[in-house]
């Protein structure tokens, strides 16, 4: 916990911070500038261990052999030092130059404790400082600490002991490996993982002597202990880990009283907490669809007199229409239509994820992702594809296995992201009501439910079960809410802003030109189909970029934003639909096909496709027949 | 016993588990959920995870996985 927040200190950076574990799912890069000096720093993944269980301890644990960094800063959480230490170890194992973050020292001093540091860097064999990252407290300290270890000749590489046992047969092990092997990874390391086991380590092994040795020496551990060996290392090192932790830490005032044990009462309740839940949810949308719309409404009447003021001006037909249907009213759809709701949304969100919320909903609907073939985890990633699918497809990271992660992308795709809930807020709720909006939710939510099923019941292999560490809940830094807000905001301005504005700059062309007619009529079995008039599904293909433009579109077309006199009720509900459900975007297929394959990809994107339209048009077909 | 059927506050004592199935049962050790060790049932709701309290965190553990975990109730 807090290593982003270290990371964006240190180098001004711009790193999603949240308060639940794994959340750094790609290597974030940095560079701190100080006196005269440059260090390139890396955010890596947050982990538990270096063992294999989850495909991001296999990416830290090859960096770190493989790049050498000059120094690596482990962030621990000082509430928490013996299970840090743990894990402390086995870094010291890789044998790579260490200093400690002693991060949230504040909370462990509110408990009534104190560590000694000294003490604890005389036993580890490195520098340990403690940090309140979110206050900018110690982090002076640690670029000092940083940058005299990178001056240093002999950098502390720390030491760890075992047991006499384990440590003999580390060392015949080790022996064996330096004679024979050679991996990246330093002989003791591998000794160590030989004996617990690991599987990734062990299959590397060439040489048949040093898999028998292995195998007699985890057999000895077996007899002596009557545990399997890997219980023997890990018990090891948490007696050591515990050991330490007891030496160093003290008591030394009284512990104020903890609220949050009281509040997560209340939170994870079994009535109560789904009953808060649902209430989140349905305020986060009431107050995005009531914030949205009036900000909407300001922007657009901010715009107007400009746009007024050019029509009025004598230009060329031609190039008017260029500059102010197609550029001017592309800006303007884009701060206009899209800004309004997902600037609420995504502060609402950087609160969950700041508090520990999200985690607490993970709690609560364990049981109900279960039936889908995955963990409460999983609804993480899905929360996140409120904002966005693409961040929450390669937030999937966080799940342990290939099949929660594939199915846990599958549902984040149908997850009415941002873009789309522009569509429902701006186009449904306000000329059909918010009723009719919510419906259109629970139909998605009802396809992602059954999406989910079918995919546990034909995907191979098992389910996989949740074990998760529940962060403590806090109180939310508005800096960082800040922020937040902001990094994801501007993502949204450099990124899809002029996405939306060349699209529309197209669309103009096309319309000047009078190329719209013939494209429509390629499309016309489909338009039938879904009883939309025949531009509405141009405007839908326009949504492979990014769903608004389907909005965006029809406006432009249109030359209104008052849909309501373009589309009938059924139209509106139907498009709106069939927005919501076909493949989101070229983005998130993009992320489909790097963290899937091509294939996968493909078989998503058709099926999805294929599901909306087959849908809206029976919905369609039915509400004509009424 | 096993795990899942532990009530919310009582205490129990890590046995061991019944499937020693690679990876989820590295992982609860790694997370501290060792034989011998104690822990803290701090919530057992129906049909959700178990939410245990071990060496100063809080786990949830899914309901399937607790039940694979053995226990030997301990009193207070």
């Amino acid at each position: 916990m807090g290593k982003s927040v270290i990371f964006n200190q240190l180098t001004g950076g711009k790193q999603i911070i949240g308060n639940w574990p794994g959340k750094t799912v790609e290597k974030a890069e940095g560079l701190i500038e100080q006196e005269g000096f440059k260090i390139r720093v890396i955010d890596l993944p947050g982990i538990y261990s270096l063992s294999t269980y989850s495909e991001e301890e296999v990416v830290s644990r090859e960096f770190i052999a493989s790049k050498h960094p000059d120094l690596v800063i482990d962030v621990i959480d000082a509430c928490n030092l013996e299970r840090n230490l743990f894990f402390l170890f086995q870094l010291i194992e890789l044998e790579v130059p260490i200093v400690v973050c002693l991060n949230q020292y504040d909370i462990l001093e509110a408990k009534g404790l104190e560590i000694d540091c000294e003490k604890l860097s005389k036993h580890l064999g490195v520098p340990v400082i403690k940090t309140v990252a979110t206050k900018n407290k110690g982090l002076t300290e640690l670029f000092r600490v940083m940058k005299e270890i990178l001056l240093q000749e002999k950098k502390p590489l720390g030491r760890v002991r075992y047991g006499k046992e384990v440590e003999e047969r580390i060392a015949k092990l080790k022996q064996e490996i330096e004679q024979r092997e050679n991996s990246s990874y330093p002989p003791r390391f591998v000794a160590i993982k030989l004996l617990e086991n690991d599987p990734l380590i062990t299959s590397q092994v060439k040489s048949q002597e040093l898999s028998s040795l292995a195998e007699n020496l985890k057999r000895e551990l077996e007899a002596i202990h009557g545990e399997q060996a890997e219980t023997v290392i890990i018990s090891e090192r948490y007696s050591v880990a515990s050991r330490i932790a007891e030496l160093v830490t003290r008591k030394k005032g009284a512990s104020r009283r903890d609220l949050t044990d009281k509040v997560d009462n209340l939170l994870l309740h079994r009535v109560a907490g789904y009953l808060i839940l649902i209430a989140l949810v349905l305020l986060i949308f009431f107050i995005v669809f009531k914030f949205g719309s009036f900000l909407s409404e300001e922007i657009s009447a901010l715009f107007n007199p400009l746009i007024q003021y050019l029509e009025n001006l004598s230009l060329p037909g031609f190039l008017k229409g260029l500059l102010v249907h197609g550029l001017l009213e592309g800006v303007v759809a884009g701060l206009a239509i899209v800004l309004p709701y997902i600037a609420p949304f995504y502060f609402l969100l950087a609160i969950l994820e700041d508090t520990g919320y999200l985690a607490r909903i993970a709690f609560l609907t364990d049981f109900l992702m279960h039936k889908l073939g995955v963990h409460g985890k999983a609804f993480i990633p899905l929360i996140e594809s409120l904002g966005c699918n693409v961040p929450a497809i390669l937030g999937t990271r966080i799940m342990e296995r290939k099949r929660d992660r594939f199915i846990t992308s599958v549902l984040a795709t149908l997850i009415p992201c941002s873009a789309r809930s522009v569509i429902i807020f701006g186009l449904v709720a306000v000329f059909l009501g918010p009723f009719y909006a919510l419906l259109i939710y629970l139909i998605d939510f009802l396809i992602i439910f059954l999406v989910g099923l079918l995919l546990n019941r034909y995907l191979k292999g098992l389910p996989s079960g949740l074990i998760m560490e529940m962060p403590r809940l806090q109180k939310p830094v508005l800096k960082i809410i800040f922020r937040q807000t902001w990094i994801r905001l501007r993502d949204f301005t450099n990124f899809a802003l002029p996405i939306i504005v060349g699209a529309n700059l197209v669309m103009e062309i096309l319309i000047l030109t009078n190329s719209v007619e013939p494209i429509s009529r390629v499309f016309a079995p489909i338009s039938w189909f879904l009883g939309l008039p025949a531009f509405a599904t141009v405007a839908l293909l326009f949504g492979f970029l990014r769903k608004e433009l389907t909005l965006v579109m029809l406006a432009t077309f249109y030359g209104t934003t008052n849909f309501g006199a373009i589309l009938t009720g059924e139209q509106i509900f139907i498009f709106g639909l069939v927005t919501m459900i076909y493949i989101p975007c070229i983005a998130t297929i993009a992320a489909l096909k790097r963290e899937f394959g091509a294939m996968k990809a493909l078989l998503v994107t058709a099926g999805e496709i294929i599901g909306a339209i087959i849908i809206g048009g029976l919905l369609s077909l039915f509400m004509r027949a009424l | 016993m096993t795990l899942a059927e532990m009530k919310s506050g009582s205490k129990a004592k890590i046995i061991g588990f019944t499937h020693h199935g690679r990876g989820f049962v590295r992982r609860l050790q790694e997370m501290g959920i060792l034989p011998g060790e104690t822990v803290r049932v701090e919530r057992n709701i129906f049909a959700g995870p178990v939410e245990l309290f071990v060496k100063g965190t809080h786990l949830a553990i899914g309901k399937g996985i607790a039940m694979r975990i053995l226990v030997e109730p301990l009193e207070g």
